[in-house]
């Protein structure tokens, strides 16, 4: 048994070799890893003798000039300068001394203003140290997670100042918590900071980067939420690209980027024909963009005249090997179904039944919504209608995420429902209505039979006014 | 006025046994009937008062708002975790529960509007005067009596309106200076509108102030009848005597007319109700303020107020009119009642007026 059981395994070996090789080269063509630059240990904390409660350095350089003054009141004001970190753990020297030549003698290990490159080892050699981290709950990741930033990596590999270091977010001085709405790095106030580069295209000239993200994801949905909603639990820059590991999320790590957030519709994605796709998949930024995500609707899944298909679109030469050609989908108006899927292919009757199931109960929930405006208008209660209505839209939502897996039995289990709980959210509304017309039947029957009693009254009166007149009682004198 | 004459004939029990009508008769053998209803109804009005029913409309819609409160009572539930929906199934499923749901929010509106126009009416014509100071002090008693209905009434349906409406009307009361923050402690049962603030505006909107507001009417009325109509041409003459000039008779003339008033006011309050029902908005919920707290109309004047005069300004000021209000009788000593006659007193009426009116306005556009 042994024996026939080795020539097998010899000669699969090699095969399975080959083919893992073949497979490894396969993913590596697709979505080439850069080998990364291994970022220098974390520094040494700066020595220098115990303060002891004294701050030389404050004391002198608040009486000099405006600007000096000003840095020690940031420091002062700044969590360094509540917490007790003093300007010798980052620039040295001796802090019990008042005299210039003590303090700042080469002697106490003055280091002046420390270098941009410098600057990254300064602040980390305190903030790796877990340890010392440990009282305030930081964590203690960030100085090496920046040297694999696009930002530490362009440091490393071109000794590049221009790149962010830690001070261009956090301020040098004046630091504060990122919990401090005030801060810099607070998430309301992310993507201004990274626009203070970002959108400056003198700066970014030599990167080739552009310089239009800010003002395309101010407009977004995202951007929407974040800076006119103020609604923090919308994505800034940093939680996409990373804040201290800042980088652009690659192809095949998108879906997982937007999964952070959107977990359900993740789930959803991954069982659809899409993901299955591998680099010819179409991904989340397919269809809904990057920087300029939008709401989602109906109007992604057809252009409103049909596009030119070119084959190029979806299948690259020599071999036309599917895959999808990114540039296709830059401008929002392009990111259809039908950017990809021909009218005359089998999946375009697919998506254009699953357009339709949504359409069907879009439409029904809009009839309801409109019978309900109008009861409402009446002054009808129409809480229960509204409640039905709710839960048809629920479903729609439901429908709506189930579109991510492509498959039309998904889609039709939500808006079916959506479609049903509408109606019911109609029947309601018409109910009101059909109420509300006949209490207005009902009050002119009640107004008139009041008024025929009104006129009965003043047919008694002139009758007594008349027997009145007649008696000669109209104006007696008092009695 | 003056009482019709009594029973001259007197029975075992006093009364008139013959002349009348059969069930005239067997009342008026067992209870002094005719005499009773001599002194009630058989009593003469002078001929040129113009009471435009004011005061005996507010008083049918007091009757009214007690019918239909009483019908709204037999489903309302007065805690938090009921009252909304007990409100809502009276509106929705009980059978014309909004017809009396909606009545009694109009009612409650139109009575406080025929109050103030009754109010006016009286100031215009100067029936405040002598010897109808009290009934003016006790109608004024009334006003303010009516407004803690209004008051009360509008947290019941716990909806976010009533709610955050209390919460505000709370509020201002606790700016009162010295007992500002025993009343509003008193006013909620607490330190915020709970489970303790909405069962004592039910007990004092359906026990307390219906039961005081009956007997104070009460009083009203018999101070009425007593002293008669004002005349709006001639003082009262000092010292009383009967009034001389044209009179008519209060029953069956001017009561048919008053009913006739109450007829077509029974029509405008279906009118409304069918037309414009009581609303509901979302069951009460103390976390989420809503973004434009507004009281009822007829707090509206003093909200306006409030909002650009100092707090204690737009506190005090209120509780000063209302004092002006109440003490007027005994600051005004000038006997005439021709308009004409008094220039002071009705300009400022009128300047009162566009003061509560504009502020009303404002307070509702703003």
């Amino acid at each position: 048994m042994a024996r026939r059981t080795l020539p097998r395994l010899v000669l699969a070996a090699p095969i399975a070799v080959v083919l893992l090789l073949l497979a490894a080269g396969t993913i590596a063509a697709q979505d080439p890893e850069p080998s990364l630059i291994p970022g220098p240990p974390a520094p040494t904390p700066i020595a220098h003798p115990a303060a002891d409660g004294a701050n030389g350095c404050a004391d002198c350089h608040a009486s000099l000039d405006g600007r000096q003054k000003a840095i020690v009141e940031d420091w002062r004001t700044g969590i360094h300068g509540i917490g007790g970190v003093g300007c010798a753990d980052c620039h040295g020297g001796d802090p019990r001394s008042d005299q210039i030549t003590v303090a700042m003698s080469e002697e106490a290990g003055f280091l002046g203003v420390p270098s941009r490159d410098q600057t990254v080892g300064v602040c980390g050699s305190c903030h790796s140290d877990a340890e010392r981290m440990r009282p305030y709950g930081l964590p203690t990741d960030q100085y090496s997670k920046y040297w694999t930033s696009i930002h530490g990596q362009r440091l490393l590999a071109a000794d590049d100042t221009k790149v962010a270091i830690c001070i261009d977010c956090h301020g040098s001085h004046l630091i504060k918590k990122a919990s401090d709405p005030t801060a810099d790095v607070y998430p309301l106030n992310v993507p201004a900071t990274c626009s203070r580069c970002h959108s400056d295209a003198t700066l970014m000239e030599p990167y080739g980067i552009p310089t239009d993200q800010y003002a395309t994801y101010e407009k977004s949905v995202h951007g929407q939420a974040l800076i006119t909603d103020k609604d923090i639990r919308a994505p800034s820059c940093a939680s996409c690209h990373g804040s201290h590991s800042a980088k652009p999320p690659r192809s095949s790590e998108v879906v997982d980027v937007c999964g952070k957030c959107h977990t359900a519709t993740q789930e959803l994605y991954l069982e659809s024909r899409h993901s299955e796709l591998a680099t010819a998949a179409p991904k989340c930024w397919t269809c809904h963009g990057t920087h300029d995500v939008a709401p989602p609707g109906e109007r992604l899944f057809f252009h409103d005249s049909l596009p030119d298909y070119e084959c190029t679109t979806c299948h690259q030469p020599p071999d036309m090997a599917l895959s999808l050609d990114v540039e296709q989908f830059d401008t929002e108006a392009d990111r259809r179904c039908d950017t990809c899927h021909h009218p005359e292919s089998l999946i375009y009757s697919q998506v254009e039944a699953i357009a339709g199931a949504l359409g069907g109960a879009t439409d029904a929930q809009r009839r309801a919504e409109a019978k309900i405006a109008e009861a409402r208008g009446l002054g009808m209660l129409v809480q229960d209608a509204e409640v039905a209505l709710t839960e048809a839209k629920t479903g729609y939502i439901q429908g709506q995420a189930a579109v991510h897996t492509t498959k039309l039995t998904e889609v039709t289990v939500h808006t079916e429902e959506a479609t049903s709980k509408a109606a019911s959210a109609e029947a309601l509304a018409q109910a009101k209505l059909d109420e509300s017309l006949f209490r207005r039947r009902a009050m002119i029957i009640v107004v008139a039979v009041i008024l025929a009693n009104v006129a009965i009254l003043f047919a008694i009166k002139r009758r007594i006014d008349r027997s009145r007149r007649e008696q000669g009682q109209g104006a007696p004198p008092a009695t | 006025m003056t009482a019709g004459a009594p029973p001259t004939d007197a029975t075992p029990m006093g009364g008139q046994p013959s002349g009348g009508q059969p069930a005239d008769d067997w009342f008026e053998r067992r209870l002094h009937w005719r005499g009773l209803m001599g002194a009630l109804l058989h009593v003469r009005v002078p001929a040129e008062s113009k009471t435009f029913f004011f005061g005996g409309i507010t008083l049918f819609l007091f009757g009214v708002q007690v019918v239909t409160g009483t019908l709204l009572a037999l489903y309302y539930k007065p805690t938090p975790a009921a009252a909304y929906d007990s409100v809502l199934f009276l509106t929705s499923d009980v059978s014309f529960g909004w017809l009396i749901r909606s009545v009694h929010h109009w009612g409650a509106n139109l009575m406080i509007v025929f109050l103030v126009l009754h109010l006016l009416r009286v100031f215009f014509q100067a029936a405040y005067k002598f010897p109808r100071e009290l009934t003016w002090v006790v109608g004024v008693g009334l006003l303010g009596l009516t407004m803690v209905f209004g008051f009360t009434g509008y947290l019941l349906p716990w909806d976010q309106r009533a709610y955050w409406a209390t919460v505000v009307g709370t509020e201002i009361a606790g700016g009162v200076p010295i007992i500002g923050d025993t009343l509003l402690v008193l006013l909620r049962g607490g330190a915020d509108v709970t489970e303790a603030t909405l069962s004592r505006f039910f007990g004092i909107h359906v026990l307390v102030v219906p039961l005081a507001l009956g007997m104070i009417v009460a009083v009203h009325l018999v101070f009425v009848h007593q002293q008669g109509l004002a005349s709006p041409q001639v003082p009262d003459p000092r010292p009383p005597a009967v009034p001389t000039g044209r009179t008519k008779p209060f029953f069956p003339d001017y009561l048919l007319e008053e009913v006739i008033a109450w007829l077509f006011l029974l029509a405008i309050l279906v009118v409304l109700a069918s037309i414009f029902p009581a609303g509901l908005e979302e069951e009460a919920n103390p976390l989420e303020t809503p973004a434009h707290i507004k009281p009822e109309w007829y707090f509206l004047g003093v909200y306006e107020l409030l909002k650009h005069v100092p707090r204690i300004v737009g506190i005090l000021a209120p509780m000063v009119f209302v004092l002006l209000l109440l003490v007027l009788p005994f600051i005004d000593r000038n006997p005439e009642v021709r308009p004409r006659r008094r220039p002071l007193a009705i300009v400022l009426g009128i300047l009162g007026i566009a003061v509560m009116v504009g502020l009303t306005i404002w307070g509702y556009v703003s």
